[in-house]
């Protein structure tokens, strides 16, 4: 191989292929990802909803002992959520939470229909700097139908990601709190 | 949006426990990322004591053989606060400065030779990561090797990164400074609790160096299906530092004329970029190329090393298996070497490696987990040599073969015990069976 030192002209010439290359590279989904509001998550995850009325689950201690039992750490009584409705009726609900990725907190929003299973999953915002791959439409996909009997597990019925484990761990039992979460609302009647 | 609050009933003891919760909560802000996790845990707590204070409530009552009881109702109940304002509330309460952490402590014995073993804390790393704002985060991490670094100690302590990000818009982020080369599966992710075996694998030590980080700016593109891009300039090799003499370059090429931004030259610099795909849940694909010039204008030839790598890796249910090649070639090195003639170690002007590796998460329980592993490598680090006149080239190295067969069995999310044997092909001497103590957070 022969030897070219790099100069002040090919430095420009090399930097001009990368922006030439940057350049030719665009997002090529239609999936919003990243950086949207728990707002507008809502509104992706439910088009059809007229209005969103906001809705706090209040899990009393015997609720927690029961989500203990069935080895979900609820974290918190208080889970506010929103309810997305038309008309009277209830569509579904939409969860914004935040778990810790690997260094840094990433924000995301389950969207659960009136059956407690999952609609859709939405990173709002992740602020590492490896590990952006989670916000990839498949690996999100993975969620969808999954309800209250699901694993929700790493490696068992959802696949990691290379390079970002503990934030698809860390959002696995995020997702997997708030459908037993929301599931256990619904069967005591406190959620329509 | 506001509803209509059913208000419970607190006690004035109670909602003095709940501020002096929330104030302890106040009190530790900015310490961790974990934070909003205590606060919640906080929450709940004053939610449990709330049901104990309504139980006592009702036993008293009891006793004082009053009609009614009262009991606390779990219900759902409309809020009081918007969830977005709580989610803004909850944002606004994120740490800026994050300590990070990882280390290894190792124990190699020699099979053939006991006398040999060694223990050693191989590394210890601090990290401190710093969010300017939203989208401009500072990477930092110190690294002491060895335990003790001194004039007198083997030990040292080296910066391993220090860069910032900032990103630009939600695909594409500008990184600058000393970073990690975005090469292979190790490089990046080298923690001890993110590989196999107690000691990194010998391909991405040997024929890729470890831990390999260069000083300069790169692009980083995360793009929605699953497809990663990195495309930088950055800085070299020093083949100036060659040291013929040593069997360092005989161990690992490049790791012995790696510059990790140590004054480093940089009359020359290089071209990286990488691409890789995890389009399909538990599938990565990927390759990179790093191209540069490595003597500065200061040898009596100009050379040329260049690096390529192609990996995959693959994590179906259980499993966990993965495959790399990677293959670096030095230019020119014939008249580089013709002044080291005599001496034992002279520059390759080729070498390369490959590794497949297959993990299978055999029990688990708690938080414990059990993964045997077992990985086959094959690694020359000096696969072809420049021809010299008249019989002076040196004979190219046969490669060594490698197999480790072991456990890495993880108490909890990152804390790791690894134990493994090592048996090699040709040198057999070699051989030797490891433990390790390893974290990360």
């Amino acid at each position: 191989m022969r030897f070219t030192p790099l100069t002040a002209a090919s430095y420009a010439t090399s930097c001009a292929i990368t922006c030439a290359t940057l350049a030719s590279l665009a997002p090529v989904t239609a999936f919003a990802a990243d950086y949207l509001s728990a707002d507008q998550a809502a509104r992706l995850m439910f088009p059809d909803a007229e209005r969103f009325d906001a809705v706090d689950v209040v899990l009393d201690a015997a609720a927690l002992k029961r989500l203990d039992e069935a080895g979900v750490r609820a974290r918190s009584a208080r889970w506010p959520l929103r309810a997305a409705r038309r008309g009277s009726s209830t569509l579904g609900f939409v969860v914004a939470d935040e778990v810790l990725g690997k260094f840094e907190l990433i924000s995301y929003a389950v969207g659960l229909g009136t059956d407690g299973r999952v609609k859709q999953v939405e990173i709002l915002s992740y602020r590492e700097s490896h590990g952006h791959e989670i916000r990839s439409a498949a690996w999100r996909r993975q969620f969808a139908g999954k309800g209250p009997g699901a694993a929700l597990q790493l490696g068992d019925d959802i696949a990691s990601i290379s390079g970002a484990t503990l934030s698809c761990q860390h959002v696995t039992d995020g997702v997997r709190r708030i459908v037993a979460v929301v599931d256990l609302a619904l069967r005591n009647g406190s959620l329509r | 949006m506001h509803a209509p609050t059913a208000k419970p009933f607190i006690p004035f003891k109670l909602t003095l426990l709940a501020l002096t919760l929330g104030l302890a909560a106040g009190a530790v802000r900015a310490q961790t990322a974990s934070e909003v996790d205590l606060a919640r845990r906080l929450d709940r707590l004053a939610s449990e004591l709330a049901a104990v204070q309504a139980e006592l409530a009702t036993l008293r009552q009891q006793q004082q053989a009053t009609a009614a009881a009262v009991a606390a109702p779990p219900a759902a109940q409309p809020a009081p606060v918007a969830a977005a304002d709580r989610e803004a509330a909850t944002r606004s309460a994120m740490p800026t400065t994050v300590l990070t952490s990882y280390g290894e402590i190792n124990l190699n014995r020699s099979t053939r030779h006991p006398q040999d073993t060694q223990a050693d804390l191989r590394r210890f790393v601090l990290g401190v990561q710093h969010r300017f704002d939203e989208r401009t985060t500072l990477v930092t991490e110190l690294e002491v090797e060895h335990a003790v670094a001194s004039a007198g100690d083997k030990g040292e302590v080296a910066l391993e990164q220090a860069y910032v990000e900032r990103q630009l818009n939600p695909t594409w982020a500008l990184r600058a400074g000393l970073f990690l080369m975005p090469v292979g599966l190790l490089n990046q992710n080298h923690e001890p609790t993110a590989y196999f075996g107690v000691e990194r694998n010998h391909v991405e030590t040997a024929i890729i160096p470890s831990t390999w980080r260069e000083g300069g700016v790169q692009f980083v593109g995360a793009f929605d299906n699953g497809l990663t891009v990195n495309l930088g300039l950055s800085t070299g090799f020093d083949l100036t530092k060659w040291d013929a003499t040593s069997s360092d370059g005989r161990d690992s090429p490049l790791g012995s004329v790696h510059q990790e931004m140590q004054l480093a030259k940089a009359r020359d610099l290089a071209l990286f970029g990488a691409v890789n795909w995890r389009g399909v849940p538990g599938l990565q694909v990927g390759a990179s190329v790093f191209s540069g010039g490595a003597t500065h204008g200061q040898a009596a030839a100009s050379s040329r090393i260049t690096l390529w790598d192609a990996h995959a890796r693959w994590t179906p249910g259980r499993w966990d298996l993965s495959a790399l090649y990677t293959r670096a070639t030095i230019s020119n090195t014939a008249a580089l070497n013709l002044p080291l003639v005599g001496n034992t170690t002279l520059i390759p002007a080729a070498f390369d490696g490959s590794y497949l590796q297959a993990g299978y998460h055999l029990w688990r329980q708690g938080s414990y987990r059990l993964t045997p592993f077992v990985r086959w490598e094959r690694y020359n680090t000096a696969s072809r040599y420049a021809a010299l006149p008249a019989g002076l080239t040196p004979d190219a190295s046969a490669a060594e073969r490698a197999w480790t067969l072991g456990a890495n069995l993880e108490f909890v999310p990152g804390l790791v015990v690894k134990a493994d044997w090592q048996r090699y092909a040709r040198d057999r001497e070699q051989d030797r069976v490891n433990l390790g103590l390893g974290w990360s957070f």
